[in-house]
């Protein structure tokens, strides 16, 4: 008989098979551990998802200006009214070397009339660069133009549009509208536009006026509020105090909206709701793997006399440790892709639900089957070590 | 083959240790069919299991194939249980899970051996023990007799040196014991195998090469039977 030849341990392949089958074989306790590993995968996989989600969303409303702007609104402070001098405004750029482009606004709200149907909605006074800052799409006529500085001409956006247009005959350009005491002829009509975080008021409820006579509709004629480009990565914050100083009056107080500053609050506090739901998730993973080691701990128990039987024909105590870290570890990579598709499936929904685009951060999925995975290795060590110190004497005498 | 000198073990506490063997010695040449016979607690099982590599003496030696066996190491003796020894037990031990097949290669699998040659030679080893038709059926399956010539082929597919046998026919009625013991035997000499069976039958031992006595964890007799009076030597 030839012993020359020491036996290596079981090929690491079939150990895989094997605690498949295991798992297969006990059935439902099987099931029921993965659902720990499942449900505390999924939570993790959900709320990262959610929560980057909810920031590609934030971001989405910045993106046709970008985050290089400025917004500032004058508040009425005293008789007078709220607003500052166009001139100050328009010299900006020349002035200070961070600012990029300046548009004075005046925005106001009053009573529209066509062909007898009346609405209430925002009236906006611009001049002719606004409309390529803001990118207006129109869907048919003409925009405002140099042209037009003092025309009793009229952009009508698509919500007020269907505001004004009477049962079955939607406003069209040429069409005749009363704002106040004066008659403005329609050039143009906006295609529906998205309500950005940056966008003074909501553009699809607006009626836009030129800004050269809008003393005519207006309170004042000067602006009372203005969008500011700046140079990409400067300080926008700095930028907005000296610009509000400069602004600054008697009559108003002015505000200052920063979309850099709004955006990274935005960020911080999705960052804190991300890192509270996965630190929930990651409690619902942990009770997960104490349900693992449970299962573990009573199937070592109920296969005492397996172990000693494998012990007894030759496995070593690193083939036991092996065969039930391994299966440990293959539940928890089993519930961990489930988890994994739940919870991709439960943002899918939560997207769907918010009326969101729905995206998968690449990163999570390896993320949360390699965490299952870990948990299931870590907790199946306590089990496995047990497995591989039973004395296989009394493991093949038991029950 | 196997060599025991003044091998012995206690159990309990050690201020009041209960002595289970008393300096037993004796040797067992390749190829013998040996039985040892004794009442319960005469200290027959807990020599099997020194043996068997299964507990550690507390004092004297074992010389399994020439070598020293060392108790010292868990992993070390796994791996000599592997290559050298075969169990064959009362309660036949087969995993419910698995075919006989299966159960039969399951020594093999701890080798590294593939699948695929694990399984012909479990077929080969079925059809030694005539059970080649029923390589695919799981223990549950099988009659009492039938399952033991499964864990006989089970011990004996990793061709070992030494077969351990604790009360083998301890299980089954006297015609399938019968037919055990038979296959026993018939192990034996077509492979000189050597075989070390405990009983408590006197008839069973009867029917083995030499008969090993033991009463209170001391050898008290040691004799060659007469009805298996051709010796097999290797």
């Amino acid at each position: 008989m030839m012993t020359a030849a020491m036996p290596s341990g079981a090929p690491r392949r079939e150990l895989f098979a094997e605690a498949f089958a295991n798992l297969y074989g006990q059935g439902i306790r099987s099931i029921l551990a993965l659902l720990g590993i499942t449900v505390g995968t999924a939570s993790i996989i959900a709320m990262l998802n959610i929560g980057n989600m909810a920031q590609l969303e934030a971001l989405k409303s910045f993106k046709s200006m970008g985050i290089d702007m400025l917004q500032i609104r004058a508040a009425q402070t005293g008789t007078g009214a709220a607003g500052f001098d166009r001139r100050l405004v328009d010299t900006l750029p020349a002035d200070d070397p961070d600012v990029l482009t300046a548009v004075p606004l005046s925005i106001g709200r009053g009573q529209v009339t066509a062909g007898g149907v009346t609405a209430d909605v925002a009236t906006i006074a611009i001049s002719p660069a606004f409309a390529t800052l803001a990118e207006l799409p129109l869907r048919t006529g003409r925009p405002i133009g140099e042209a037009d500085d003092c025309g009793l001409v009229a952009m009508v956006g698509d919500g007020a549009a269907t505001k004004l247009s009477a049962p079955g005959a939607r406003l069209l350009p040429d069409a005749k509208i009363a704002i106040g005491d004066y008659g403005y002829t329609v050039i143009g009509i906006l295609a529906p536009v998205p309500n950005e975080s940056m966008n003074p008021t909501d553009y699809n409820d607006s009626v836009f006026v030129p800004f050269g006579c809008s003393r005519r509709i207006m309170q004042s004629g000067d602006p009372n509020m203005a969008l500011i480009r700046l140079r990409p990565d400067v300080d926008s914050a700095a930028v907005g105090e000296r610009v509000k100083a400069r602004l600054a009056n008697a009559s108003s107080t002015l505000t200052v909206i920063d979309a850099r500053g709004l955006v990274k609050a935005m960020k911080a506090q999705m960052g804190v709701y991300t890192r509270l739901l996965a630190a929930i998730g990651a409690v619902s993973l942990l009770v997960g793997g104490i349900g693992v080691m449970n299962v573990m701990l009573m199937s070592v128990m109920e296969r005492r006399r397996e172990i000693g039987l494998r012990a007894a024909i030759g496995a070593t105590p690193r083939d036991l440790q092996l065969m039930f870290l391994v299966e440990a570890a293959a539940l928890a990579l089993v519930g961990g892709l489930a988890g994994v598709g739940l919870g991709v499936g439960a943002s899918w929904f939560m997207a769907r639900a918010m009326g969101w685009g729905f995206a998968v951060a690449l990163y999570v999925l390896p993320l949360g089957t390699g965490v299952a995975g870990l948990v299931g290795m870590v907790f199946g060590i306590y089990p496995a070590i047990t497995a591989s110190r039973l004395d296989p004497i009394e493991a093949l005498r038991a029950e | 083959m196997l060599q025991l000198t003044n091998v012995g073990k206690a159990y309990g506490p050690p201020t009041q240790p209960v002595p289970v063997l008393k300096d037993v010695s004796f040797s067992i040449s390749r190829g013998t069919f040996c039985a040892l016979v004794g009442p319960s607690g005469s200290g027959k099982s807990t020599l099997l299991n020194i043996v068997g590599l299964l507990d550690k003496p507390d004092a004297g030696q074992v010389v399994l194939d020439g070598v020293a066996v060392d108790y010292g190491s868990a992993q070390q003796a796994a791996r000599l249980r592997n290559a050298m020894l075969g169990f064959v037990f009362q309660s036949f031990q087969l995993l419910p899970r698995l075919s006989a097949w299966q159960n039969v290669a399951l020594p093999l699998l701890y080798r590294g051996i593939p699948r695929d040659r694990r399984r012909a030679a479990a077929i080969a080893m079925l059809e030694r023990v005539g059970l080649a038709e029923r390589s695919h059926h799981r223990p549950t399956e099988l009659s009492g007799g039938q399952r033991q010539r499964v864990a006989l082929a089970r011990a004996l597919i990793g061709e070992p040196s030494l077969i351990l046998a604790d009360e083998p026919t301890g299980s089954l009625d006297s015609v399938t014991a019968i037919e055990v013991m038979e296959l026993l035997r018939h192990l034996n000499r077509s492979l000189n195998v050597t075989i070390l069976m405990v009983t408590h039958d006197r008839d069973l031992a009867a029917q083995c090469d030499r008969q090993i006595e033991f009463l209170d964890g001391r050898i008290v007799s040691d004799r060659l039977s007469l009805a298996a009076a051709t010796p097999m030597s290797a």
